[in-house]
């Protein structure tokens, strides 16, 4: 910047281009390559397609690849100021992304951060705002945060490589819809040898292309700066963030879900004092993301489970992005930013509060001030905000003194909203409304100290009508054991009302006991503005009691004068606002509101349902007929009067009239608003003519007039639409007709759903559309288990997602799924698996399968290597083409991949059956010829006829069928017998006959069941360094017991001994042996009477003598044979030594001869060149 | 979550349109006090037909009733669809009565519907099988529903008392529907019918065809009923007679009217009185039922009185966008129909459905006519 001041006046050396080396050859390159483009455009006919043929291809090709471009058109509901977008830092420990977050926040707001917590929102440009969030560094946090991000920036550590959480959370990104990604490269001012540098960039860059496209942004934050990253990087990298488009994700833009980013607990102290574990009201606070939220909606909050939302309120956005003046860039005033988890940012809006926090050295320092120089001030006038703050710090005075002093009325037990606890900073929140209280900073009272105030309470309204003192003490009757808590804490934090406040007060009360709940206060409204919760109130003002006091009737006047009489009141009754989901409450018994049964506080719902049954007479069985003919009053058509009336209604009439007239065909109906509608629809048709303004009044102009606008810009934007897509088909005519007809379309139709609901006003928009997308939504959840803000991390960001229609259902979803390549070992059949689908995380018990040729859906043990297969298995359901990423081990501390499978829900259904094989084995009990009798195949008579006709087969390879059930007196032993009567005994035929010692067997298949498990991870609901335990598998467990894998004996492979058959010799019959012929006969050997000559003969044993010559022959023999040996081979010790000799003597033969030759030649040679001389 | 939560109601009213909605946003409910205090308490025949009808065409759907039939659990399946399946409706209500529910329900199937119903097929208290051939099966063409596959077939006629009619209905399904904005009625061009007769003279027809265009004749040249004269095993078991209109404008509205003469049942008049009531002759027939048809051409909206509650379950059906049709005054059936949708649909993300008056008509609204409904 320096530089720019002096660099106008500065010479600059001129360039010099490069006349060698690379550099060069490259530029050279560039060069010719336009010189042959521009070749081409010179002489476009050498270009020219020579064969008809190949142009036809190229054509198609081109057209193809056009084609192919093309995406559905998609509307886009969104139809308020975006959300900020959310921009997820990811990478592994210690590669530096929340430096990368602070100086992103620095370059856009100039703040200084200390911490990086929670979400951080920032106003980045006019249109735009970004949020930051740190994604956490497990994989329960990275699959929260893949679920939110609209961009992640993946951080790796440049002189380490690529680290395994890269690329998990790669996969879980690409399973949860793939959002944008940008890499970037850190810690390569490791590198000293900027070739290395150079080489390694290229490599990672390369890497992460294969992991995401060709051409994937990869940045390099080239080292520190004073602790931070270099200026120009970040101011780079913040320039590709705010001009990154995004595009809706189809699972994101179906379901509306906020990342929340304020957390409040808001149960009543009291409670929490008296038992730390009670269920926590909590309030989340956060954008509205995806689409619209409509109330009633049910919301899962990840990793804490599913709740109904207590409270939705729109509040202020905190940080909006700046009014759209023209001009350039940000105002310092607009350069906001919101980080209510970080700490920063002093004002904090609730509904109908705000809070200012003070930190704690400053709120010191008042109070030192006032009691140093307390005195010497006095005498001055001071400040009444100043007077105030002080006055409240100032605690001299005990309760009792000051309530003897004062006449406040105090009612209800009002909590005020506490913080989120982990948050320091908020210990000394001061609200606005604290103002009005007597002592708050002494938030609690003793218990008698209630008792005088119930008292105080009763004298003071006493000129009221009595009759609120009572309800208030008929409700701590009802509510015994609550207020018996309370009695005995003896603190409670209380509320004062002045005089001019009862009534507010009061209202609130009544609300708090119709809903006996012990609801935080700043949830009942107190704005006049809010017109649901009027209305709420109005309810349950009429259902309270008979005597509704002055103040009473003017607000129901007010009101009801408020509510403009429409169709709406008499077709869903005057409450409108109530949400539906009172219906459905009443399941739970349990519940207060009917546990009460007394008629004087009625359930809101049955007080709704009484007045909308009161306008059909209650009739709860009236008769289903969609066909409703008054035949009573049918008017007489032949009358020319009425005749004349709808006249104009057929084609037969008044053309011009029935234009103007038919959309009100009583004649005495106002005629612009006909007009209007006719006006509007001829918009519809096309058709669009100038409307005859004529005698019509000037509201109608006005009307029309605005119509007119509207009208027009519906078709700027129609043509707008159609713009864009010629931009990109100039060239085509036929094809991109159609796809820009379907954008127009959808253009059309999201203006016209805009112009419609922007008609209404706002509460009954909220009502018909829900909160719009982008709205800073507070919402309220009761009874959430204390463990979620005992263990509240801001470093973990809470996601909150809606659960669309049928999504809270549970049953069993069947999902195409495939075994992470990366993941080391085939996943088992039935070993619990971790899945994440939709917002929800949870485990179950997976069944795998694969489809067989003939669609029979075969369970498999372990899923394929390299193939998908079916896995069903019990869980909420999650609707088709939801991506599903599977993990089995949840722990941070391993070195391998811990994504396991990914996998898509083909349907949720209950139809898929999945079968294995199954053998019944059976032995035959009794074989006729070629039907034997089957037992211990079947255990009863009625499963046989189950598998009558069922083909079976021996091992031997005969087939057979089973026939029916043996009976008794064939089959088995009859009784009188003593045989055992058998049931399951099955006849079967074969098509040879078997033997006993057959085995056979039929082959079916059964149906197997899938697992009806689920467990949600609960991980919010534990210190987050702990690892999530869950059902374990099989093989961990046999791991931790030290068990072994139990064998099958009969499974295992043994050496097979065959025994030698023993075949009984053959014996032929007598009779046939006579019928054979000769040659077949067996020859008639007789039998020897006496033994054979060889058998005969006795053994010979020698005597003495002839032993000794017998030895000494052998002796003799032996040294014969032993002087034989040493003979041959002592000869053959010789021939070799002869052989050696002879070899020797041969070399020098040779060698002699060699140099005979070599002289003899030697000497030819001399002569040849003496005779060649000599010639 | 893992217990189901059923949506408690109460009474048999709207039965059929609790089931459907209940299907179609895969809502269980539970249904108290049938009936519970009348002489013959719990549900009537046709329900429980129609509940088997439901548990036919969707997959793993559970149906429990309690013993007096006063209390109904329904968990809703999925809807499957399918060919070759067949339905005896029974003879308490017509086909018609059956019809309505089954053509949404089918269109969100997974697969086409193609299903033969069998009982009574023209009905004075349910819209006639003629006429959802002439004005229903249109309607789902303007939310974007392919006519190819859209089929009714009528095989065989019935009639109250005894039945005997046979419809063949093919369904196709769809991805999505098609949200519309329909309120331009148009001018009546054309009006044309369909008269049938069973088991009694073809002479019934031709009275009524005359009476009707003796009223029609003041208003419009281009009238054609066609006659439908069935006998033998074609027109069922019991005599009877009826006709049904449709009115058809230049914006493409169908307008129908339609009734059916026959004896009534015999459960109906056993109690009250024995003898058989005299019928309407068939001349009386027609002029009543012209000048229905002409009473819904006057109220002006793009649809009759009775298709009302199928229009604004279509525009629910819709996805998020908002519909606007014009409808005339609302049916008490339409105004149940808008509180149910609200009560099972509108919690989810669809916005409830808002019956949206034009302020400045706001002085009786039960006769002002164009309103808008806004459904998404």
């Amino acid at each position: 910047m320096a530089l720019d001041s002096t660099g106008t006046d500065q010479s600059h050396k001129s360039h010099r281009s490069r006349q060698a080396g690379p550099k060069k050859k490259a530029k050279s390159d560039k060069k010719k390559k336009i010189i042959s483009e521009n070749d081409k455009k010179q002489n476009p006919k050498a270009f020219a397609f020579s064969s008809s043929v190949k142009a036809k291809r190229l054509q198609s090709r081109s057209v193809e690849k056009e084609q192919r471009r093309l995406h559905v058109p998609v509307i886009d509901r969104s139809y308020g100021e975006p959300a900020p977008y959310v921009v997820v830092v990811h990478g592994p420990p210690k590669v530096g992304k929340s430096l990368l977050i602070k100086c992103l926040v620095k370059h856009y707001t100039k703040q200084n951060m200390s911490e990086v917590r929670g979400p951080i929102t920032i106003v980045s440009g006019k249109q735009r705002r970004v949020q930051f969030v740190e994604c956490p560094n497990d994989i329960n946090g990275m699959i929260d945060a893949a679920k939110f991000a609209d961009l992640a920036l993946l951080l790796i550590d440049g002189s380490y490589g690529f680290e395994m959480e890269t690329f998990e959370f790669l996969n879980i990104l690409q399973v949860h819809g793939f959002p944008k990604v940008m890499g970037v490269l850190t810690h390569l001012d490791k590198f000293k040898d900027v070739k290395k540098l150079k080489k390694t960039k290229q490599r990672l860059k390369h890497r992460f292309w294969t992991e995401i496209y060709d051409g994937a942004k990869l940045f390099y934050l080239s080292g520190l700066i004073h602790g931070k990253y270099p200026k120009r990087e970040i101011h780079n990298l913040a320039r590709f963030i705010s001009v990154m488009k995004f595009h809706p994700l189809s699972w994101r833009a179906s379901h509306p879900y906020i990342l929340v980013d304020r957390f409040e607990d808001v149960t009543p102290p009291e409670r929490v004092r008296v038992n730390k574990k009670c269920d926590r009201n909590v309030t989340l606070y956060g954008y509205l993301r995806g689409c619209n939220m409509k109330k009633g909606t049910k919301v899962h909050i990840a990793g804490v489970g599913d709740y109904s939302l207590a409270g939705m309120t729109g509040l202020a956005d905190p940080c909006p992005l700046p009014s759209a003046a023209k001009k350039k860039g940000l105002r310092e005033k607009e350069k906001l930013f919101y980080a209510p988890m970080s700490g920063l940012g002093d004002l904090l809006y609730d509904k109908d509060a705000v809070y200012i926090n003070i930190n704690d050295h400053l709120v010191q320092f008042s109070k030192v001030d006032d009691e140093k120089g307390g005195v010497a001030r006095k005498g001055r006038d001071r400040d009444v905000g100043e007077f105030l703050v002080k006055s409240l710090q100032n605690t001299q005075y005990s309760i009792d003194e000051k309530l003897e002093k004062s006449f406040i009325s105090l009612f209800g037990r009002k909590p005020n909203t506490s913080s989120g606890a982990q948050d320091g900073a908020k210990g000394d929140l001061e609200t606005v409304e604290e103002v009005g209280e007597i002592e708050p900073s002494e938030r609690y009272q003793s218990e008698e100290e209630i008792e005088s105030d119930e008292s105080g309470e009763e004298n003071d309204g006493h000129d009221r009508d009595g009759m609120e003192a009572s309800d208030q003490d008929q409700a701590v009757q009802r509510d015994h054991l609550r207020e018996h808590v309370e009695y005995n804490s003896g603190r409670l934090r209380r509320k004062a009302f002045f005089g001019n406040d009862v009534d507010h007060g009061d209202l609130r009360d009544s609300d708090e006991e119709n809903e006996n709940s012990d609801d935080d206060t700043d949830n009942q409204t107190s704005s006049g503005s809010d017109f649901s919760d009027e209305d709420e109130e109005l309810n349950e003002i009429d259902d309270d009691m008979g005597n509704i006091s002055k103040w009473k009737e003017s607000l129901m006047e007010r009101t009801v004068s408020r509510q403009n009489t429409n169709l709406m009141q008499l077709v869903y009754g005057k409450s409108t606002s109530t949400p539906t989901t009172t219906l459905n409450e009443a399941h739970d018994s349990s519940e207060d509101e009917e546990s009460d049964g007394d008629d004087f506080f009625k359930p809101k719902g049955e007080g709704k349902k009484n007045l909308r049954e009161g306008f059909d007479d209650g009739d709860v069985n009236a008769e289903d007929c969609s066909k409703f003919t008054n035949y009573e009053n049918i008017k007489n058509w032949k009358d020319e009067e009425l005749i004349q009336s709808i006249r104009d209604l057929f084609v037969t009439g008044d053309w011009q009239k029935s234009k103007n007239g038919n959309e009100v065909p009583e004649a005495n109906s106002e005629e612009d608003d006909g007009a209007i509608y006719g006006d509007f629809e001829d918009l519809e048709a096309q058709e669009y003519k100038s409307h005859p303004t004529g005698d019509t009044g000037k509201g109608e102009i006005q009307k029309e007039g605005n119509l007119a606008v509207e009208e027009r810009r519906l078709k700027k934007l129609a043509l707008r639409a159609k713009k864009d897509q010629g931009k990109f088909h100039r060239n085509q005519d036929t094809e991109s007709s159609y796809f820009d007809k379907l954008k127009e379309d959808i253009e059309l139709r999201k203006q016209r759903n805009i112009s419609e609901l922007n008609d209404l006003d706002e509460p009954t928009r909220i009502e018909i559309e829900g909160f719009r997308t982008g709205t800073y939504l507070r919402l309220e959840v009761h009874d959430v288990p204390f463990e979620m803000v005992e263990y509240f991390d801001p470093c973990h960001p809470i996601l909150v997602g809606g659960i669309g229609l049928a999504e809270e259902n549970v049953g069993y979803m069947q999902a195409r799924l495939k075994r992470h390549r990366w993941h080391k070992k085939l996943l088992k059949n039935r070993d619990p698996i971790i899945v994440s689908i939709g917002w929800r995380r949870y485990q179950t018990i997976p069944v795998y399968a694969t489809e067989d040729q003939n669609g029979r859906h075969r369970m498999l043990k372990y899923t394929h290597e390299h193939m998908h297969c079916l896995a069903m298995f019990w869980g909420p359901l999650a609707p088709p083409n939801a991506g599903v990423v599977a993990v089995q081990n949840v722990s941070n501390n391993q070195a391998t991949f811990r994504i396991t499978a990914t996998a898509v829900v083909l349907e949720f259904n209950h139809a898929a059956r999945m079968v294995k094989k199954i053998k019944l084995v059976g032995y035959p009990c009794k074989i006729f010829k070629n039907t034997a009798l089957i037992k211990d195949m079947f255990t009863s008579d009625l499963e046989v006829s189950r598998f009558e006709g069922a083909a079976i087969r021996t091992v031997s390879g005969i087939r057979g069928q089973v026939k029916k059930a043996a009976k008794e007196e064939i089959g088995n032993e009859p009784k009188k017998k003593g045989g055992q009567p058998g049931e399951g005994i099955a006849r079967c035929t074969f098509e040879d006959k078997i033997k006993m010692s057959d085995i056979v067997f039929l082959r079916a298949w059964t149906q197997v069941e899938v697992p009806r498990f689920y467990n949600p991870l609960s991980t919010a609901l534990q210190p987050r360094d702990q690892t999530w335990k869950g059902m374990k598998t099989t093989a961990e467990l046999r791991r931790e017991h030290n068990l072994p894998i139990p064998v099958n004996r009969d499974s295992l492979y043994k050496p097979i001994e065959r025994k030698p058959k023993k075949f009984n010799p053959l014996v032929i019959p007598k009779n046939l042996q006579a019928a054979l012929p000769f040659a077949s006969k067996p020859k008639d050997i007789p039998s020897r009477k006496r033994p054979l000559l060889e058998n005969r003969r006795p053994a010979v044993v020698m005597e003495p003598h002839e032993r000794k010559v017998h030895a000494l022959v052998q002796h003799l023999q032996l040294i014969r044979s032993e002087k034989m040996k040493k003979r041959k081979l002592k000869e053959e010790k010789r021939r070799k030594e002869i052989a050696v000799e002879r070899t020797k003597d041969e070399q020098l033969a040779r060698k002699r001869q060699r140099e005979e030759r070599r002289g003899r030649y030697r000497e030819q040679d001399k002569l040849k060149k003496k005779m060649r001389r000599n010639a | 979550m893992g217990k189901t939560t059923y949506k408690r109601l109460k009474g048999s009213q709207n039965l059929r349109q609790r089931l459907l909605l209940s299907t179609l946003s895969s809502s269980p409910v539970l249904i108290e006090d049938i009936r519970a205090e009348e002489t013959l308490p719990g549900l009537r025949p046709h329900e429980v037909s129609l509940l088997r009808l439901f548990e036919k065409v969707s997959d793993d759907c559970a149906v429990e009733i309690n013993e007096t039939g006063t209390k109904l659990k329904y968990k809703p399946g999925i809807v499957m669809g399918g060919r070759h399946i067949l339905h005896d409706c029974g003879v308490s209500r017509s086909i018609g009565y059956f019809l309505e529910p089954l053509i949404l329900l089918g269109l969100f199937a997974k697969k086409p519907l193609t299903i033969r119903l069998k009982g009574i097929t023209n009905d004075s208290k349910d819209p006639s099988v003629d006429t959802f051939r002439s004005t229903t099966l249109p309607l789902l063409k303007r939310f974007g529903v392919p006519l190819e596959g859209l089929n009714l077939k009528i095989e065989s006629r019935g009639s109250p008392p005894h039945g005997g009619g046979e419809v063949v209905l093919a369904i196709p399904i769809v991805q999505s529907l098609n949200a519309v904005t329909w309120t331009d009625v148009g001018m009546v061009k054309r009006i044309r019918g369909v008269t049938f007769s069973t088991k009694v003279s073809s002479q019934f027809e031709n009275s009524m065809i005359h009476a009707a265009r003796g009223i029609f004749n003041n208003f419009i040249p281009d009238v054609h009923i066609f006659t439908d004269h069935k006998a033998g095993l074609q027109a069922g078991f019991s005599p009877g007679y009826g006709i049904s209109l449709v009115a058809e404008t230049t914006a493409g509205c169908f307008i129908s009217a339609d009734t059916a003469i026959a004896y009534a049942r015999a459960e109906e008049t056993g109690d009250i009185e024995d003898e058989k009531k005299e019928l309407m002759p068939p001349t009386e027939v027609g002029e009543q039922i012209a000048s229905v048809l002409l009473g819904e051409i006057e109220q002006g909206g793009v649809v009759d009185s009775t298709h009302q509650g199928l229009l604004f379950l279509l525009c629910a059906l819709c996805p998020q966008d908002v519909s606007k049709v014009r409808v005339a005054k609302l049916s008490p059936y339409g105004i149940e129909t808008l509180r149910h949708i609200r009560d099972f649909l509108g919690a989810a993300h669809r916005p409830a459905p808002l019956v949206h008056q034009p302020p400045k008509l706001s002085a009786d609204y039960l006769t002002a006519s164009p309103l808008q409904v806004f459904l998404g």
